[in-house]
């Protein structure tokens, strides 16, 4: 039988090879189809992303000797990886600034740098010591003091990621600095005063970068008030201005699904498979739509999430609670998978995938943690407001 | 400018699959190495325009090969592995098309302490990882290899010698009483040893000292036939066609049965053992050969599966003698259980000689 079917530049399982492949655990290999020679050169095996290319001996040699060179050239690798969700950027970004980190001082620009790799790699604790390294040499460093506002938000330590919001207002673009204190006030207790102060600032006067966090930030606080047609427009008009913000497109897609908009959730996704957590939402999609193809999303979520743990990376925890919830149906591993990422990150999103995990696994007490925390910040938020009341 | 950091989402990270399986001095195997990662170690977009065509890839594969040899390295005890490397092939991963390496690394002793130098991407991704995957014997081990350790050293566990000749020992016990046409194929021989033929009637033996020799000699000519056979056989000196041999064994357990209806020998059945006992030994080591001698316990490997037969072998016979011994006088065990018997044996040999002979699975 021939198991492959790419015409059409997608991959297609059938049934019995996935059983085939379920039954032999997948191991370390986690490949679902057998090597072949292909009979056509000018076939394009693969697409290469833009910046993800050969750097001469030369180039590196370079980037080893002259910050001037290294520092812009690891920012832009990890914007590429922000913008992509495509974790390999954060690796090449590395490269280029290990020679820079192995010296005994450490210039403040490379600490900075390195903290945003270790967040984006979910590093929270490690992102946060090279911050405060940074911030002792350099105290006013917009950058630190923002990238450590986002850390510290995602952990749920509120009061000092404000307080970290609060050091930009002198050094920083003043549209940073709201967007950074009223998303914080969004989500403790101020949401409609919070969005109504983000949703007047006038897009024009902000930075490329600013204008995509509005929009994301206006769409979340949207869906949080429980407005999500306000919401999805939101999303569409952040991701009209920057189509590969990924963070966007996920919850553009997520708003999506909970309405059940599995087609037009494929549609928005379409072309970004190879990122596991698009993919995540597209096989839930499938499943909406009881189609074939979410047998295939399935099998290829989970040889992802084994290539993960073979590796020992943690960085797609609230994804596997997901993938376990809603792909393959399993609430008490689910419910695990959430709390193991509770331990970790606090964002509106892991509540409400601890809640849901507790709820199907029929053990809400495993979520009180949660609902503590929700009641002790006066976090708003019309998604959780079912379990609140259980 | 401000870099703005939302919160993180994350796309697979690299890794190269390293897939090993030791055989003795030999090491076969794979390695995988996504296509994106290989334009970032050598470079195949030759004409940049971000697509890597398989003729680029495949005319790059000289450099690729270069560039597997520097940063991929197996050595056993310390001495370095000759790797030969082997047509490049295309694989499909979760994370795009992999170039995918199949591999001959020839050591020059037995791999006792494999270590596997890993530095791919050194330099350029440090958060690539080797993901390994090794088997040697039954025992699979899996493990994370990255640039920092450079080297990673892991025992290979051969099977123990205990543990060989107890599965062995224990597959030839079970191989004999499971399968039902040695057994059948015994039955018929051991019929006749508590009569005697004369006068073309069947008497009973008086005492049983001439039946237990009777005995002693069948099996023992038995034993020594299939014994010359499967070690012959089972290290590949002599082979037969298993479809021949099968068929063969039904057919001598018909002649066997038969010869107790319409005696033709009877004061040297062991003649009769001896000949077709050659014939079992071959079908002995078809069973020894789809499992496979384990390597470093060949010997004790055949020599306990061939205990494991006679353990069988002999349990069978003590079972079956003393109940014929009991009944051997009466005229149901005469006329009924020899004649009848024998006949249903011959009959069911039939059956499975049709099968095997014209309709092999």
């Amino acid at each position: 039988m021939h198991m492959r079917d790419v015409q059409d530049g997608r991959l297609r399982l059938s049934r019995s090879r996935l059983s085939c492949a379920l039954s032999l655990s997948l191991a370390f290999t986690a490949s679902w189809a057998a090597p072949y020679v292909p009979t056509n050169d000018a076939q394009v095996i693969a697409e290469l992303p833009a910046g993800a290319r050969h750097t001469s001996a030369p180039t590196r040699e370079a980037t080893a000797k002259r910050l001037d060179i290294a520092l812009p050239l690891a920012q832009f690798d990890i914007s590429r990886a922000r913008a992509t969700g495509d974790l390999r950027f954060l690796g090449y970004a590395e490269a280029i600034l290990q020679p820079w980190l192995d010296r005994s001082a450490v210039a403040p620009q490379v600490l900075v740098l390195n903290a945003t790799i270790l967040q984006s790699r979910h590093a929270f604790a490690a992102s946060l010591s090279e911050l405060d390294r940074a911030l002792k040499a350099r105290p006013d460093d917009a950058q630190a003091w923002l990238t450590r506002a986002t850390v510290l938000r995602v952990l749920g330590r509120y009061d000092e990621a404000t307080a970290s919001c609060q050091h930009l207002q002198a050094i920083a673009d003043p549209g940073v600095t709201t967007l950074c204190t009223e998303s914080l006030r969004g989500l403790t207790g101020h949401l409609d005063d919070a969005y109504a102060k983000i949703a007047s600032m006038p897009p024009q006067g902000l930075a490329p970068e600013a204008r995509a966090w509005r929009y994301s930030e206006l769409g979340e606080m949207a869906e949080r008030r429980g407005d999500d047609a306000t919401a999805e427009h939101w999303f569409r008009e952040g991701l009209q201005l920057s189509p590969d913000d990924f963070y966007t497109r996920t919850a553009c897609a997520d708003l999506l699904l909970r309405h059940k908009r599995a087609a037009e959730t494929l549609q928005l996704l379409s072309g970004y498979e190879s990122m596991e957590p698009m993919l995540l939402r597209m096989a839930i999609a499938h499943q909406q739509l009881h189609d074939k193809a979410a047998v295939a999303a399935d099998a290829l979520l989970s040889s992802a999430f084994t290539v993960e743990q073979q590796r020992g990376d943690s960085v797609h925890r609230r994804e596997q609670a997901r993938y376990l919830l809603d792909v393959s149906h399993q609430p008490a591993a689910a419910l695990a998978a959430a709390q193991e990422n509770w331990r970790v990150q606090r964002e509106p999103d892991d509540i409400l995938i601890l809640l849901r995990a507790a709820q199907a696994a029929d053990q809400l007490q495993a979520a009180q943690p949660a609902l503590q925390f929700l009641g002790q910040h006066g976090m708003q938020d019309v998604r959780l407001d079912p379990y609140r009341t259980t | 400018m401000v870099l703005l950091t939302a919160a993180a989402h994350a796309h697979i990270a690299s890794n190269g699959f390293l897939v090993a399986h030791v055989d003795g001095r030999t090491i076969t195997g794979s390695y995988e190495l996504a296509v994106r990662d290989v334009e970032l170690a050598v470079g195949v977009d030759v004409d940049r325009d971000g697509k890597v065509t398989w003729g680029e890839l495949r005319s790059a594969e000289p450099q690729i090969i270069r560039y597997l040899k520097q940063h991929l390295g197996l050595a056993a005890q310390g001495s370095t592995c000759d790797m030969t490397i082997q047509p490049m092939q295309v694989n499909e991963r979760v994370d795009g098309n992999y170039a995918w390496l199949p591999f001959t690394a020839r050591c020059s002793g037995e791999v006792k302490q494999l270590t596997i130098q890993y530095s791919i991407l050194d330099g350029i991704d440090p958060s690539h990882r080797g993901l390994l995957t090794l088997n040697a014997g039954e025992a699979v081990q899996t493990a994370v290899l990255d640039g920092k350790s450079a080297q990673a050293a892991f025992a290979v566990f051969t099977p123990s010698k205990w543990r060989a000749f107890v599965d062995y020992l224990h597959a030839g016990v079970w191989h004999i009483l499971s399968g039902i046409d040695h057994v059948l194929f015994l039955l018929s021989l051991l019929l006749p040893a508590v009569l005697l033929r004369r006068e073309r009637h069947w008497e009973p033996v008086a005492q049983a000292r001439p039946a237990l020799v009777s005995i002693l000699k069948v099996v023992t000519a038995f034993t020594l036939a299939h014994s010359i056979t499967l070690t012959l056989a089972a290290l590949d000196m002599v082979r037969l066609p298993s479809r021949l041999t099968e068929s063969v064994i039904a057919a001598s357990i018909i002649v066997a049965a038969l010869n107790n209806i319409f005696p033709l020998v009877t004061d040297s059945r062991a003649r009769i053992a001896f000949a077709f006992g050659l014939l079992h030994g071959f079908g002995f080591a078809s069973v020894l050969s789809d499992m496979g001698l384990p390597h470093g316990a060949r010997v004790i490997s055949l020599l306990s599966f061939n205990l494991g037969i006679e353990a069988g072998q002999l349990a069978v016979v003590l079972t079956v003698m003393p109940i014929i011994y009991g009944i051997r006088a009466g005229a149901f065990y005469r006329r009924g259980v020899m004649p009848w018997g024998s006949a249903a044996i011959a009959l069911i040999a039939a059956v499975w000689l049709v099968q095997r002979a014209i309709f092999p699975s």
